[in-house]
């Protein structure tokens, strides 16, 4: 009891604490001093029409980079942590049949909509992350309905690690043509699609980059669901 | 031609996710491939460290060619070099460590995180942009807390479950205080935070340091927040123990450095530096008093390793150029020792049976080498003359005399007093007692320990040119007109 007193009244401390610095900082003002330059060079600079999106893959891709990296590194480290050498599902009741066949039909649906997700990131709001997060659900679907359901990691981990490589190597060729780790070649060099602003085929290398990540979330987030939900299985090691 | 230099970043990222297909066509392939990542890492960072100090001008890299503060800019100054390179050392040797003493499976994941927490710590150290700093943060943490737990014993998760709950606290305050910051500035680039330091709101420039140096402490092992640290070096994997303490810690202090001195224009700046003495003094204190009483070799060493970053944070949180060039130097110290003490237990321990001290009687005689590895490791970290940290600790007391800071004096004076009586304690238990026969040591690593002995001996007996280069990287911390001179900052006006 004295303990849980001391803590509420700490928090309280210090959420007051916070309370003052933040009141500091009012709010719906003006803050815009980077934020304004984002907003004005964005089109003309990646050709994108969501600013967010040029922001992350653009002006802050090495920021991206690094969250893919963390996103690996998770699905590593689960991977790590959980390694057996055999292992099998541990589900033992096949669901029911309204389950099963809702996600045969539905499954379709998920995935292209996740694939819709990533490839549109730099007009409609969304991008690789959700776009992977969509796919990655309907894997999970998948292993939640069936109780056999495995996916095929031969094919699996090197593609992951191929979408890894894919985006370090964007980046590199952006080095070798531009002169800048992550420079944006397609765009800035060629000139791809600079009449096209707002279509599908403009923006340089985001929808590129999109789609590597896509399919790097979404291979990295069933890995770990594969992990997770299965057993070692009896005598194995 | 400098614009290469971001290599550092890429080499280490493409190698992980290129081990996955390796491992495809032949198991046999990986560790090699790490040893061989991590060299070619070592001759990138022995190439840009050259090429700064030759010059005498920081490498700015510009990710995606957008001038900062728009695009995020990397800072490879004095500073950023010199620790770039040992970074890349200490993982080549600890890739070659990792060989011998990492069995367990799945070594392609070991390989892969082990490349992934040297790039975080790679990142920490260049970046110039405080949000990619988080980042890297992150990288250099998560992979932290899956190698912890790497032996999959129950201790061993217990150890990397401390470390989870605490880092993920100690980011979220982070985070807290990078979105004051951005909330009251309206940027996020390192100089041009600096550059506005004198007009930000004195309040928000408080609580947003406090926030920013609380969540790095977490990293950086300082009290209260080190909680996790004994456990995490006892249960790591030998070379991961000494990858911690080599270059992990420091890269997190130098980030609390950097973020201190950026602000240092700030009103209320003096009060955030009590603060970080006030928690480096703690560390030092409780970190020495509990090494005094293991019984486990390698978490007695753990302990004395945290007592020595408190030292380092003491040296940064005395706001003088002096202070930061000492500090500065004692991680460079700590860095080389500690990689050959860790080294040379977790060796032993690998070929007794596990680090206690009953196991350690007669190492003298068993082990010669791995022996006076650790020895001479343990003369050097007290401070004896004529090895290195004699030196920085040396330079550390001068600081806080011209700080008229007495109690540092007397703090740094009674830790290595105290560290005395316990390394004494370890030398008697290793040359003076017990017996056995003779074990044949591996070339490879007694060649890394005689090489780190040679050079804690050479900067013992040659302190100047490596003083020099110290306080060139000192400066590049504390004078922040110059940092911010040399980044490129385009015109973005309120």
């Amino acid at each position: 009891m004295v303990k849980r007193v001391l803590a509420i009244v700490f928090i309280l401390i210090i959420g007051l604490w916070m309370a003052k610095a933040l009141d500091q900082v009012p709010f719906g003002e003006d803050r815009m001093l980077v934020g304004k330059y984002y907003l004005e060079h964005v089109k003309e600079e990646t050709g994108a029409v969501n600013a967010v999106t040029a922001v992350v893959v653009n002006y802050r891709g090495f920021d991206t980079l690094g969250e893919v990296t963390v996103l690996f590194i998770a699905s590593t480290g689960v991977a790590a942590l959980l390694w057996k050498k055999r292992k099998e599902r541990s589900a033992k009741t096949e669901g029911s049949v309204v389950l099963t066949t809702g996600a045969r039909i539905l499954l379709p649906f998920i995935m292209l909509f996740g694939a819709y997700i990533f490839i549109h990131g730099h007009l409609t709001p969304g991008g690789g992350f959700p776009g992977g997060a969509t796919i990655a659900t309907a894997f999970l679907f998948l292993y939640l309905t069936f109780t056999l359901y495995e996916v095929d990691h031969k094919t699996f981990e090197p593609l992951e690690g191929l979408a890894g490589i894919g985006y370090v190597t964007v980046g590199l060729i952006g080095l070798a043509v531009g002169g800048y780790f992550l420079f944006d070649w397609i765009w800035q060099t060629w000139g791809v699609g600079k009449e096209n602003i707002g279509r599908l085929l403009s923006a340089g290398f985001i929808p590129i980059i999109y789609t590597l990540i896509g399919i790097k979330v979404g291979t990295e987030l069933t890995g770990i669901i594969d992990n997770m939900i299965k057993e070692p299985e009896e005598g194995g090691q | 031609m400098s614009q290469y230099a971001s290599l550092l970043i890429a080499l280490p990222l493409f190698s992980a996710f290129l081990i996955p297909i390796l491992k495809k066509v032949g198991k046999n392939l990986v560790m090699p491939f790490l040893v061989l990542t991590t060299l070619i890492q070592t001759g990138i960072a022995a190439w840009v460290f050259n090429e700064v100090y030759t010059s005498g001008e920081p490498i700015i890299i510009m990710a995606g060619g957008f001038k900062p503060p728009v695009g995020i800019n990397l800072y490879i100054g004095y500073f950023a070099a010199l620790f770039i390179l040992i970074v890349a050392v200490a993982s080549f040797l600890m890739a070659v460590f990792s060989i011998k003493a990492v069995k367990v499976e799945p070594q392609d994941k070991y390989a892969m995180l082990f490349l992934l927490l040297m790039l975080g710590a790679t990142g920490m150290i260049a970046t110039g942009d405080i949000f990619n700093l988080f980042v890297f943060m992150e990288i250099t943490a998560i992979s932290a807390y899956a190698l912890t737990a790497y032996n999959k014993t129950g201790k061993a998760s217990e150890a990397a479950l401390k470390y989870v709950v605490l880092g993920g606290i100690g980011s979220s305050f982070f985070l807290v205080g990078v979105a004051l910051i951005y909330g009251s500035l309206g940027t996020l680039n390192m100089a041009h935070i600096a550059q506005l330091a004198s007009i930000v709101n004195p309040t928000v420039a408080k609580a947003g340091l406090a926030l920013l140096i609380f969540g790095l402490a977490v990293e950086a092992e300082l009290f209260p927040l080190n909680a996790w640290a004994p456990d995490a070096y006892q249960e790591a994997p030998h070379p991961i123990t000494a990858v911690f303490s080599a270059f992990v810690v420091k890269a997190s202090l130098y980030a609390i450095g950097r973020i201190l001195y950026i602000l240092s224009a700030s009103e209320g700046w003096n009060s955030v530096l009590s603060l970080l003495i006030i928690m480096g003094t703690l560390t030092v204190v409780i970190g020495e008093l509990s090494a005094l009483r293991q019984t486990n070799v390698k978490r007695m060493i753990a302990y004395s390793s945290i007592a020595q970053v408190g030292l380092i944070a003491v040296g940064i949180a005395l706001g003088t150029q002096k202070g930061l060039d000492a500090s500065i130097f004692q991680m460079f110290n700590h860095a080389i020792v500690k990689v050959l003490m860790f080294l040379a237990v977790g060796y032993a321990a690998l070929e007794l049976g596990g680090p206690e001290m009953e196991n350690f009687k007669g190492l003298g005689k068993r082990m010669p080498i791995t022996a006076f590895g650790i020895t001479l490791g343990a003369i050097a970290i007290i401070g004896i003359p004529l090895f290195n940290v004699f030196w920085s600790k040396m330079q550390l007391i001068m600081a806080a005399l011209e700080a008229e800071k007495t109690g540092v004096v007397a703090l740094i004076l009674g830790a290595s007093l105290v560290e005395m009586v316990y390394y004494v304690r370890l030398i008697h238990t290793i040359w003076f007692q017990g017996d056995g026969d003779k074990i044949r040591e591996n070339s490879a690593l007694a060649l890394v320990m005689l090489l780190l002995i040679t050079f804690i001996i050479l900067i013992g007996i040659y302190p100047q040119p490596f003083w020099n280069i110290m306080q060139k990287a000192g400066s590049d911390v504390f004078n922040v007109a110059e940092y911010i001179k040399n980044v490129p900052l385009v015109g973005v006006s309120s």
